[in-house]
């Protein structure tokens, strides 16, 4: 029989890691190298980087017929991942490395023509997987700290070469290593926006989303960007969920490690695909790489309506579901909404030197590209003026991040205690049960929906945002005063 | 279609009052009752009005309204509507002047409000025949019939420059008498107003006032005018609402000028807007309404 080795290695399909035996075969016939079992162009191109990387690691490629085989085979493989392991079994089909390299691990790695490996997307994927299935993995060196996660056997190699020895002892295991959150933003040094800051808070608190209306140069976008400096610390489990994104879709996960939650402003030029994730292999769009973060849409109107509409799923479930003929793909999308617009087409609007020449019906259009079942998963829309100029002598003495952070981890623990989930996914019995208004309470919102003509949703969100209120005031009832604040931030009529 | 006339100048049921402008419309097409086009009082201003600007219209043409007197005005988005809102609550007749023909509603969203105006023995008018789409040109001219029909031209809120002003122009070549509500001297929604007042209009700042000039123009009222007194109701003791009336503006500002928090602005806020004592602009700027 001729030489045969299997190695392990995986694919992935969206987020998840699915396992895939590589299969070597160094057999007699004319030499050739081939790779069967629906390999991409990218897995194909692996024929030229392997023979180069073992002639450079001072190996010698057998002049054989070597067949590789991808299983299963009804899976489709992509990527330049198989490299490594088609390399090490090649070697150990020959004997040139110990067989022992191979069992029980997982091999996943680009290789460079002079040997060395180097990383994929996705690394944190594959670790993740060899974690909880308690295999070694084999990578490159250059991302051990990336993929440093507790419990995992983890093999960093520099190259082909390093296994001229067997395998290099394991990485020391490191518990999840987070330094103090340093955020480049700082709510202290916003001046004369209070009251953006509050609504800003306030849905941080609850897990609201929010519009921000106001002309350009108001500070929208600044605003925005200081939002995941408020949000509370990420758990161990939300890092790895959220950097996972992040690592299979080629990005640079170490921010996201080290406890910074991500901040995604996509341009309103994005497609469907870029905004919740498609392409062939699906690869996660915006809303899933802003996964326990914030999602900013700037200048919102401007954004394709099928873009918009498309938002309503990850809006309501947390969840992007892609069917593709490949099967069904979940990407995690829970984000907090941050949207921007102008007051109108022009921006103008409101404006003392009046410069806004837009009509009321060029308005109302502007106003209605968002589009109703969007607006309704929007609890809170807050206006942003220009500060007055007297304002920005104050810029830095505004209240600090780490404080307002503090508020909002308290009203978020209070929410939790009731034990009902996000407060900004209550609805019906329950949210009227959580808000325990007195009559006096309840009255006062029967004339607020029937004076503003409040829907059923307008009643809910309104209800939402007053019971975050309380709980930022530390009250266990909702009361007027939570009720009249929360008026103010539903969009004029 | 019943209700359609048309009043051919020179008949005995064309509108005297018109007889007496410089460029009378040869024909006026309608909808309604004919009868509702006597003398009346011209309620105008700007379409991009502030809430302030909106409620003064339709509290004042609910006052005039009620007394027995026809409101005339455009059709346009803002003061336009609000002046045939404000006496259709108090089922009073108003008269509607459009650019286009009188079956054509323009605006779209006003359709509802015009049928209103009909039913109510209101009338909708025009210069132009069945069926005229809207050009840009049409409104100056029809300006000139809101004024014809009206003894006095209200102007509640008016920017500068301001398409409000070719009314106020056609009213003194028709020798109507102008009125004006003036506005804050910060308010660039009042310049307008401001300056016919300094130019000569009478303002406005009561139902007495109104009454006063309306009963000398127009004869008594109906009813005794409803003798509230101030368009803005009671002096205050509320500091909010105080620094609202005085200027409006945002939460911030109001907190930085009363040195408080802004919570307790927003939230003081949120109560005077269920108490109508304020509403808020789309741009997010709070401005006082005319209390009822």
């Amino acid at each position: 029989m001729s030489p045969q080795c299997t190695v392990r290695t995986g694919t992935l399909v969206g987020v998840q890691t699915v396992p895939v035996d590589v299969e070597v075969e160094v057999g007699p016939g004319l030499p050739s190298f081939t790779i069967v079992g629906l390999a991409d162009t990218a897995v194909q191109e692996a024929r030229e980087r392997v023979r180069a990387a073992i002639r450079a690691a001072g190996f010698d490629m057998p002049n054989a017929r070597v067949v590789v085989n991808l299983a299963p085979g009804p899976l489709r493989k992509h990527g330049t991942g198989f490299d490594l392991p088609i390399a090490v079994g090649l070697l150990a089909a020959t004997r040139q490395i110990p067989h022992s390299v191979r069992t029980g691990s997982t091999a996943v790695g680009e290789l460079s023509l002079d040997g060395t490996l180097r990383p994929v997307p996705g690394m944190l994927a594959f670790a993740m997987w060899c974690r909880d299935t308690e295999t070694t993995l084999i990578g490159p060196d250059v991302v051990a700290t990336n993929v440093a996660i507790p419990g995992l056997d983890y093999r960093a190699i520099r190259g082909l070469a390093t296994l001229k020895n067997g395998l290099p002892a394991p990485a020391p295991e490191s518990a999840l290593t987070r330094g103090e959150r340093a955020e480049e933003c700082d709510f202290a040094d916003v001046a004369g926006q209070d009251g953006v800051i509050r609504a800003l808070t306030t849905a941080a608190a609850g897990g609201h989303n929010v519009l921000l209306v106001g002309p350009p140069g108001s500070g929208k976008t600044m605003l925005a960007r200081r939002v995941p400096s408020i949000l509370p610390n990420l758990s161990d489990e939300e890092i790895l969920d959220t950097a996972l994104v992040h690592s299979v879709s080629g990005h640079d996960e170490s921010h996201v490690l080290a406890g910074q939650r991500p901040f995604r402003a996509p341009h309103h030029s994005a497609s469907v695909a870029g905004l919740i994730g498609g392409g062939s292999p699906p690869r996660p769009g915006e809303v899933s790489l802003a996964h326990n973060g914030v999602l900013f849409l700037d200048e919102m109107p401007e954004f394709g309506p099928a873009a918009l509409q498309s938002l309503r799923q990850p809006l309501e479930d947390g969840v992007v579901s892609l069917i593709r003929a490949e099967g069904r793909l979940r990407f995690p999308a829970r984000f907090s909404l941050i949207g921007a617009a102008n007051p109108c087409p022009c921006g103008y609007l409101g404006e003392p030197s009046g410069r806004c020449t837009c009509t009321p019906s060029i308005i109302q259009r502007y106003r209605g590209r968002i589009g109703g079942p969007v607006l309704d998963r929007i609890d809170m829309q807050c206006h942003v003026g220009r500060p007055d100029p007297k304002e920005l002598v104050n810029a830095g003495k505004g209240t600090p991040s780490a404080v307002l952070r503090d508020i909002v981890q308290a009203a978020r623990e209070r929410a939790d205690a009731r034990g009902l989930g996000p407060t900004a996914r209550l609805a019906g019995a329950t949210l009227i049960s959580a808000c325990s208004m007195c009559d006096a309470t309840l009255r006062e919102l029967q004339h607020l929906a029937r004076a503003q003509m409040l829907t059923g949703r307008g009643v809910t969100r309104l209800l939402r945002v007053a019971r975050t209120l309380a709980d930022l005031d530390d009250a266990d009832t909702v009361g007027l005063d939570q009720l009249h604040e929360a008026m103010s931030y539903r969009e004029p009529a | 279609m019943e209700d359609r006339f048309e009043l051919v100048r020179g008949t005995a049921d064309y509108p005297e009052i018109l007889e007496m402008t410089p460029s009378p419309p040869a024909v006026l097409y309608g909808r309604g009752d004919p009868a509702g086009l006597r003398p009346g009082l011209a309620i105008i201003g700007a379409r991009r009005a502030t809430p302030t600007g909106i409620d003064v219209t339709s509290t004042l043409a609910s006052w005039a309204a009620s007394a027995g007197y026809v409101i005339v005005s455009g059709g346009a988005y803002g003061c336009d509507q609000a002046a045939h809102r404000g006496a259709l609550s108090v089922l009073g007749v108003t008269v509607a002047v459009l650019g286009c023909g009188a079956d054509v509603a323009y605006p779209a969203s006003a359709r509802a409000l015009f049928d209103e105006i009909v039913m109510g023995h209101g009338v909708v008018v025009s210069e132009h025949p069945w069926g005229t789409r809207p050009q840009p040109w049409m409104f100056r001219k029809r300006n000139r019939i809101i004024a014809g029909l009206a003894a006095a031209v209200l102007v509640v809120e008016a920017g500068l420059p301001s398409g409000t002003f070719s009314t106020a122009d056609a009213a003194l070549a028709a020798g109507r008498t102008v009125l004006a509500v003036p506005g804050s001297v910060l308010s660039p929604h009042s310049r307008g107003s401001n300056r016919l007042i300094r130019e000569g209009a009478i303002p406005v700042t009561d139902a007495s006032d109104l009454r006063d000039e309306l009963a000398g123009l127009l004869g008594p009222p109906r009813d005794a005018l409803t003798p509230c007194e101030h368009v803005g109701g009671e002096r205050s003791r509320d500091p909010v609402l105080s620094a609202i009336r005085a200027t409006p503006g945002r939460p911030d500002d109001v907190a930085r000028d009363l040195g408080t928090d802004v919570v307790s602005v927003i939230r003081a806020l949120g109560r005077l807007e269920r108490e109508n004592l304020v509403a808020r602009h789309y741009d997010g700027t709070y401005h006082a309404t005319a209390p009822r």
